[in-house]
């Protein structure tokens, strides 16, 4: 807000000159000087890419948005569920297209690092977003105008250009939020927007100044914990927290490290699992034997909230609350994220038929010893 | 009231800057920049010169935005829908109800022409200025005015100001019906009321109409990603819209697939073709389409875009490559008649459940309830194929009006003869033959004594056909060989001349404005941009053969001359194309064409000077 309104002498001779004279036109407007957005959307659009991996199914999307962070074809991007392929493939601005690799991930910034091109398939010269001046960049503060870039709903492919959305930072906070049952797992400060940006596909876009100058990656569509809306934020590129490692060293990770790093980057070990305070289902899994064991219920206790949701041995869990979970690993991971006296639908399969039960868990019963079976 | 906003904000423009400028620190803007408070200003002035002509669709629950002062005003087909008939109310912003009725359809891209009555005969509505959508560019700013959650009881307008995010986007249909092609991307919000409603540039020009967004988990209300249907288009359809057509899109009848280079530009091949004119214009499976409609094909959905933009039966240029036997590429490029994509949708029972939408109101049901008392239902008349038959007669009947004015045949009922010498092409090879043909039409002079018999001599061979007897072999009907049928296509024509919309028993009607391409004589290679003319067209079916004609509609003297006509003697088949040229006085008053180019599917048939043409009133 601090533009100066003040005019140099000459400025002001101009304009009286300007005003009077007859067909004024060209240099009336001082924001002529300034570009406009369609220029910005120009300039910033060959930064971006198109995502497509893995997804499709239950409403999970299988596209997304990355930002371009080097001429020969390294690309930041969000960590999600869309990474997790062999095939990943990237749109570039002017329309070709090319399979892409994962090179680096960090799950406590959940970004991830995307390589196109190698050496059969060279690519150079890409237009980019310069990293390491972002990350130098100051915090902008609430109050400033920003623009968001992002692929969201899937609505360009090739070389259609992305949507671009104008919003303000609303503030520069921690992060806490919740995807479904899952927390974020990115805890440190990110910019609140007030544009829609909370879309599917949208994360991993490039939220910009004004002008068109990197500020932050798009985030996930994630939930505001506390009052279970959709919160539209972006992590800053200087993004930069320290983690307590399972050694009790601690540890920096920026999005800058990865960036410089590359193929070189090692993600930090995750401190802690993410776990809730464990539940009680009173489901008996079958025994274990192999790595991916599907999840068969063997047996139910009498009583137990599995019981009371009458499921019955021999029935195979495949989802929990739309989360696939194909083996008993899994399985117990997804649940460790529950709550006591939550509610939980898990999809069954029985008798060749899927079937929809709800469960409120319990609190976890204090081990006995040598449990009968 | 006519809007023209960018002359006075010019004025306005140099008004103001002094006293922008000076003035350093504005008493009601304490330190904010004086740019920021003038883009205010003048956002203002044009909200307030726009806002007249933004329309409450009250019957259904919408919005809409009136485009011409007699009151023809664009919504959304789903608006009109909900409206459950073709009479509705709509309020304005001078705070009051006018009746109005559904005059155009465009179900697939989700238009409808309403008109409203003025309150007196002759009052003049305000009315938004069309402007050209694809000057957009994402990171324009933009208005969206309408009437969301039906908030207006006055029917002022609710106003919303955002940024345009992407032009030129594809979204698909549900079903066949509500594909948005070419549509523009807004962040300006719009919610359920706002369909059908305007999108205004920041010059005030009506730019779009409002009709959609992506919603998924919050249900419908605005999630940052509105669409508007691109005015461009509607103009496309606008005459047809205007004829109280029901319009349908159109197709290319083959299926495309991108081909999966890594690192390449996409190529566009047709993996599937079905009988159509594409196919018989030479394009088989494995084909590049290389262009449409003048454009490079870069996507699919660009490709979608483009053939969004067209209403079904327009001909238009394609661009196609292949590679040869001999290992060479050949490139096509040829016109082609759009099919319809609709054919399908009319022949299941019941509507498809569109989508997501801000739709108000209710689902139509089946059927319609009977017309409630208005005014506006004078204005409405049933047929099968129309939205509203009335307007099509009215269409009709101004284009007839215009085409008498170059000759008034309608006396001369008798036998008309045609006396021509030129070249003819068919099956003599490109440099053709000089030859003598000569045609006649005999009133009543068929067997039975009731119909007409057509006779010719061409290159000294008879022809002789009785357009309206069952007993004609198909051969015959297309005689003269490789004309597709000049013959009938004289009889039509005389039809037209003599008997105008009763010449035609089975159809008359307007049909819109669609591109023509007169040819020009000696052109091998024809640039069809600089080929086409817009035309009027009246389309007919008679004899069992359809018919095409394409009048002028060139706001000069020629305004209404017939340019040339199409008659298919087998709809799956390519007509007889008749282009006419060298208007000149006959005797008897009027004028007639004096060349006559006849082609048949990519060939000319001949090119014929007209020595006299003879006409008698009737015995």
């Amino acid at each position: 807000m601090n533009r100066t309104t003040r005019l140099s002498p000459m400025m002001r001779c101009l304009i009286v000159l300007v005003t009077l004279s007859p067909c004024p036109l060209v240099i009336l407007s001082p924001s002529r000087a300034e570009e406009s957005f369609a220029q910005i959307c120009d300039k910033v659009n060959p930064k971006l890419v198109k995502l497509f991996g893995a997804g499709g199914f239950r409403g999970l999307q299988s596209y997304g948005t990355g930002i371009i962070v080097s001429p020969d074809g390294y690309i930041l991007t969000i960590n999600s569920h869309i990474l997790n392929t062999q095939d990943l493939r990237v749109h570039l601005a002017d329309g070709t297209h090319y399979h892409a690799k994962v090179v680096a991930m960090e799950p406590e910034l959940d970004v991830a690092l995307v390589k196109v091109g190698d050496n059969k398939l060279k690519v150079e010269d890409l237009p980019y977003f310069d990293v390491v001046e972002a990350a130098k960049r100051p915090p902008v503060e609430p109050g400033t105008g920003v623009l968001a870039f992002s692929n969201q709903f899937q609505i360009a492919t090739r070389d259609e250009p992305m949507s671009v959305q104008r919003g303000v930072i609303a503030s520069y906070s921690k992060l806490y939020g919740r995807i479904g049952i899952f927390e974020a797992t990115y805890k440190g400060d990110v910019y609140v927007i007030d544009a829609i940006t909370n879309n599917p596909g949208a994360a991993g876009g490039a939220l910009t100044t004004r002008k068109g100058e990197l500020l932050g990656l798009i985030g996930k569509e994630l939930r505001n914990e506390l009052t279970n809306t959709w919160i539209n934020y972006a992590i800053p590129i200087s993004a930069r927290i320290t983690v307590m490692q399972a050694d009790g060293k601690e540890a920096t990770v920026s999005i800058l490290d990865i960036v410089e790093k590359k193929e070189k980057y090692k993600p930090l070990l995750p401190s802690k699992k993410n776990e809730g305070p464990g539940v009680y289902t009173g489901i008996i899994l079958v025994a274990d034997p192999v790595e991916r064991t599907p999840p068969y219920i063997e047996d139910v206790v009498p009583g137990s909230p599995a019981d009371k949701a009458r499921l019955r041995p021999d029935d195979l869990i495949v989802y929990v609350d739309g989360v696939l979970v194909g083996d008993i690993h899994t399985f117990h991971e997804v649940l460790s994220r529950y709550h006591p006296n939550q509610t939980v639908k898990l999809e069954i399969q029985r008798d060749r038929k899927l079937q929809t039960v709800t469960l409120t868990l319990e609190k976890p019963k204090p081990k006995k010893p040598a449990a009968k079976k | 009231m006519l809007l023209l906003f960018p002359k006075r904000l010019s004025w306005l423009w140099v008004g103001l800057l002094p006293a922008l400028f000076l003035i350093a620190r504005p008493a009601h803007g304490d330190g904010l920049d004086p740019r920021i408070l003038k883009m205010e200003e003048e956002r203002i002035k044009v909200i307030q010169a726009v806002q007249p002509s933004v329309v409450a669709v009250l019957t259904g629950g919408g919005s809409g935005v009136l485009i011409s002062e007699d009151g023809y005003a664009l919504t959304n087909f789903h608006v009109t829908e909900a409206a459950r008939g073709p009479v509705m109310k709509c309020g304005l912003p001078d705070g009051k109800v006018y009746d109005a009725v559904l005059v155009g359809l465009d179900k697939v891209g989700d238009v409808a022409l309403i008109k409203l009555l003025p309150k007196k005969p002759g009052d003049k509505f305000p009315y938004a200025k069309l402007g050209d959508s694809d000057k957009l560019q994402a990171g324009d700013w933009s208005l969206a005015m309408g009437n969301p959650f039906l908030l207006a009881n006055d029917f002022t307008p609710t106003v919303t100001y955002g940024l345009v995010s992407g032009v030129h986007r594809y979204q698909y249909p549900e079903g066949t019906l509500l594909e948005y092609t070419d549509c523009i991307q807004i962040d300006t919000s719009i919610n359920p009321g706002n369909s059908g409603g305007p999108l205004f540039n920041m010059q005030g020009e009506l730019i779009g109409i409002n009709g959609r967004g992506s919603f998924e988990k919050r249900g419908r209300v605005n999630s940052g990603v509105g669409y508007a249907i691109s005015i461009n288009q509607i103009k496309n359809f606008l005459p047809q819209l205007k004829a109280g057509m029901d319009t349908d899109h159109a197709s290319l009848g083959f299926r495309l697939e991108t081909d999966d280079e890594e690192g390449g530009l996409v190529k566009l091949l047709v993996r599937q073709i079905i009988p159509s004119d594409a196919m018989r214009r030479g394009v088989d499976v494995d084909d590049q389409l290389v262009a449409f409609a003048g454009q490079r094909l870069r996507s699919v959905n660009q490709f979608k875009n483009l053939l969004g933009l067209y209403p079904k039966g327009w001909r238009l240029p394609i661009v196609y490559r292949r590679v040869n036997e001999k290992k060479q590429t050949e490139t096509h490029e040829t016109l082609v008649r759009l099919m319809g994509v609709q054919r399908q949708e009319l022949s299941q029972p019941g509507q498809p459940q569109p989508g997501p939408g801000p739709r108000p109101g209710p689902r139509p049901g089946p059927g319609r309830p009977p017309i409630i008392d208005s005014p506006a239902s004078k204005l409405y008349k049933a047929k099968d194929g129309f939205a509203n038959y009335y307007f099509n007669e009215l269409e009709q009947k101004r284009l007839l009006e215009a085409f008498r004015k170059h000759g008034d045949f309608r006396k001369a009922t008798g036998d008309w003869a045609l006396r021509t010498t030129g070249t003819l092409y068919a099956g003599v090879g490109p440099r053709g033959k000089r030859v003598v043909a000569d045609f006649t039409i005999r009133s009543k002079g068929a067997k039975d004594r009731q119909n007409d018999l057509v006779q010719a001599i061409v290159d000294g061979l008879d022809y002789s056909l009785e357009p309206l007897s069952d007993e004609e072999k198909p051969a015959t009907r297309r005689d003269p060989p490789d004309s597709g049928g000049l013959l009938m296509a004289l009889f039509q024509y005389r039809q037209l001349l003599v008997h105008g919309e009763k010449g035609f028993v089975t159809s008359f009607s307007h049909g819109g404005v669609e591109p023509f391409y007169p040819p020009r004589e000696g052109q091998s290679k024809p640039d069809y941009a600089k080929l086409r003319v817009d035309a009027e067209v009246l389309r007919t079916r008679h004899a069992g053969v359809d018919g095409k004609w394409y009048f002028s509609k060139k706001n000069d003297e020629t305004a209404g001359q017939l340019l040339g006509f199409e008659i298919w003697i087998d709809r799956d088949e390519d007509p007889c194309e008749v282009y006419l040229f060298d208007y000149k006085d006959v005797d008897g008053g009027g004028q007639l064409p004096h060349r006559l180019e006849i082609h048949f599917g990519d060939k000319v048939y001949a090119n014929l000077i007209v020595n006299a043409w003879k006409k008698e009133e009737n015995r």
